[in-house]
């Protein structure tokens, strides 16, 4: 999903630094020190998890769980993910520097349109609060390999094919994440159902 | 500049320099200035990477989207046929787009490996903060460093737990059901612990104004270091323009 | 050392939403120098005690005391917290700093010390307890037992006129623990500890209570 260096023009780089600055500026803004806790240590979650392989077919996937984040953190997954992001670059060479701010804002943008679309469903019973967390976590993929598959067209031409295969091919992992998310919010409806009474 | 050198220099002027080379080969449309990048790059991790088998084997990792570049791009960009092999054209626009590709993204990626390599990350929080990042920004990433070992750990024990009840990842429900409560009651005990982090804060006079007390001192070295290359990114930019605009 | 009181709870009740009383009528008093022990079965209240006293729970009834201050402002609960040091059961939710220094240095940063007479601060308290070679160390790469020492660590940085430790031994080897108790009979500083280890409780504090329908005790050591 990550974008590695060198692919993307300076144009296409600028416009993600500045988006995502300004996603950042939005999300540190809404968020007291109190949050700003819960904000890191649930981007401690998303680095972990995306190291989990599960099973698909023949092979594995990394689940990417950017929805789960945007449910809880609203626009506090911008600078969230900024960070988790670093931390891959730095820990596992996964993405880089100069394609951060874009490889951010595709992942955190759909994160924070699912907040708004979907967490009033989670604070639902039964089947809604399921649809939500399936949507919340199907579409948040979707998002972000529409948004990565989009800056790949924006930066060449030739790469607009590379763009359409790479939407294709998350097709699986975003029926697979939409599950994931709606057993994991379902766990947490049986277990502490007041973390799903979104305040913010 | 040894890898000991390399980790004495001013962690902000680490930074700046990685910052600048991934913005600057991020810019170049010139294969023959790319690769000149390239070499420098080469040149640079072979003088100071501490390490350069740990460094190959990053960089080959860095490289499965540039592999996905290289089996999409070349037979489906339009332009000059270069092969045919049946029904497949590759074109030369293609193969180009594609060795550009590589060359930057290895030449970028050669010189953040090398240049972070030795960084602790309380390093490069004070840098960050000294480089006038927001405050919230670096006390984000030290908190979620800091918690990451912690919730790796326990999602090892959770594991260990199902693997001793004859537990193994398959392309089931069952599979999947397990993985979301295993990550529901990592998300409940994060959150809950986040909350008592918080309170453990505060019971030590917190009271809004996050601070470091990591100082960090600019050398002249420091200074050479940056202006140095810079002035060589500097000169590869004006190359790659000057190459490109004789093209045109 | 005054016989004055450092901290009183008077007259608490306390319970969680949907469950019963765990309170009901409380007195605990702290004077200056006082060393007490708490020992009480699962589920009877000693962590809840703790937390009413530092104000991490409001009670249903009754006042808390700081120097014969109600403590009812945000102003007053910040002196307290700057007085009296609690350590956490949990080290991994007390030591949230990337390395030993930053951790220990946290709390005089927060008294208003400067960056550099928080570290030489950070230091001296290190090296009072041993523990001066991890000073760089990243949290993570402790074991249970250093932790728990740097836990300590870093609420004595503050100079606090008493501590309240919440089972410092628990999850600790025999070592770890020995070298908790050195490390606590040799400063006098007044304490209250919550433990299941009578033994340990023995050695480190002077009178015993216990919570008896959610209230204080006596109790021998």
């Amino acid at each position: 999903m990550h974008i590695s260096e060198g692919v993307l023009s300076p144009t296409v780089l600028a416009c993600g630094y500045a988006l995502t600055a300004a996603g950042t500026y939005l999300g540190l803004r809404r968020t007291d020190y109190s949050r700003l806790v819960t904000t890191a240590v649930l981007a401690s979650v998303f680095f972990v998890a995306s190291l989990v392989h599960v099973p698909l077919g023949p092979g594995s996937v990394h689940l990417v769980l950017n929805g789960l984040l945007g449910l809880f953190l609203g626009w506090a997954a911008f600078p969230a993910l900024l960070i988790a992001l670093l931390l891959q670059a730095v820990f596992f060479r996964y993405g880089g520097l100069a394609v951060l701010g874009i490889n951010t804002f595709d992942m955190a943008f759909p994160a924070v349109l699912c907040h708004y679309c979907f967490r009033s469903w989670l604070g639902k019973a039964g089947v809604v609060r399921i649809a939500g967390a399936f949507c919340c976590g199907a579409v948040s993929v979707a998002g972000a390999a529409v948004c990565t598959a989009l800056a790949l067209a924006f930066a060449n031409e030739g790469f607009v094919t590379s763009a359409r295969i790479l939407l294709v091919a998350h097709l699986p992992i975003m029926l697979l994440e939409g599950c994931i998310v709606a057993l994991m919010v379902s766990y947490i409806a049986k277990n502490k159902p007041e973390l799903l009474h979104f305040t913010q | 500049m040894s890898s000991t050198a390399m980790h004495q220099t001013d962690p902000r002027a680490l930074l700046l320099v990685a910052g600048g080379a991934a913005f600057c080969l991020s810019c170049l449309q010139s294969l023959v200035v790319s690769g000149t990048g390239l070499a420098l790059a080469a040149i640079f991790a072979c003088v100071c990477a501490p390490d350069w088998r740990s460094l190959l084997k990053r960089l080959l990792l860095a490289n499965l989207f540039v592999l996905f570049i290289w089996l999409t791009v070349p037979w489906t960009m339009p332009g000059t046929d270069i092969l045919i092999i049946g029904p497949v054209h590759f074109s030369r626009e293609g193969l180009l787009l594609a060795m550009g590709v590589t060359l930057k993204c290895n030449a970028i990626l050669l010189i953040f490996l090398t240049l972070t390599a030795d960084m602790g990350l309380l390093q490069m929080g004070c840098a960050l903060q000294k480089l006038h990042m927001p405050v919230k920004l670096v006390f984000l990433l030290l908190f979620t460093y800091r918690y990451i070992h912690v919730i790796a750990e326990e999602w090892k024990k959770l594991q260990t737990a199902a693997a001793l009840r004859g537990f193994m990842m398959q392309t089931s429900f069952h599979t999947y059901k397990t993985i979301g409560n295993m990550l529901g009651l990592t998300v409940i005990n994060s959150i809950t612990r986040s909350h008592r982090i918080y309170e453990a804060m505060l019971l030590r006079g917190f009271s809004g104004d996050f601070y470091l007390t990591t100082e960090l001192k600019a050398r002249r070295r420091d200074i050479i270091f940056v202006s140095s290359c810079f002035f060589v990114l500097a000169c590869l930019l004006c190359a790659d323009l000057y190459v490109t605009c004789c093209h045109v | 050392m005054s016989d004055s009181p450092l901290l009183s709870l008077n007259n608490i009740s306390f319970g969680y939403t949907g469950s019963p009383l765990l309170f009901d009528g409380l007195d605990f008093t702290l004077t200056e120098g006082e060393q007490t022990g708490i020992h009480a079965p699962n589920g009877s209240g000693k962590t809840t005690l703790l937390r009413l006293a530092m104000g991490l729970e409001k009670a249903q009834s009754g006042t808390v005391l700081f120097q014969g201050s109600p403590v009812d402002s945000a102003q007053a609960l910040h002196h307290l917290r700057c007085t009296v040091g609690f350590v956490l059961q949990n080290s991994d939710e007390q030591l949230f700093s990337s390395t030993v220094l930053e951790d220990v240095a946290f709390g005089p940063l927060n008294l208003g010390l400067k960056p550099q007479e928080a570290r030489d601060r950070a230091l001296e308290t290190l090296e009072s307890i041993g523990m001066a070679a991890l000073a760089e160390r990243p949290i993570h790469q402790l074991s249970g037992g250093e932790k728990k020492l740097v836990s300590i660590a870093t609420v004595l940085s503050m100079r606090p006129k008493a501590l309240l430790l919440d089972e410092p031994t628990t999850f600790l080897d025999e070592k770890s623990r020995g070298r908790i108790i050195r490390l606590l009979q040799e400063m006098g500083i007044g304490r209250v500890i919550v433990s299941h280890d009578r033994d340990f409780l023995r050695q480190t504090t002077v009178s015993l209570v216990t919570i008896k329908d959610g209230r204080i005790a006596p109790c021998s050591l």
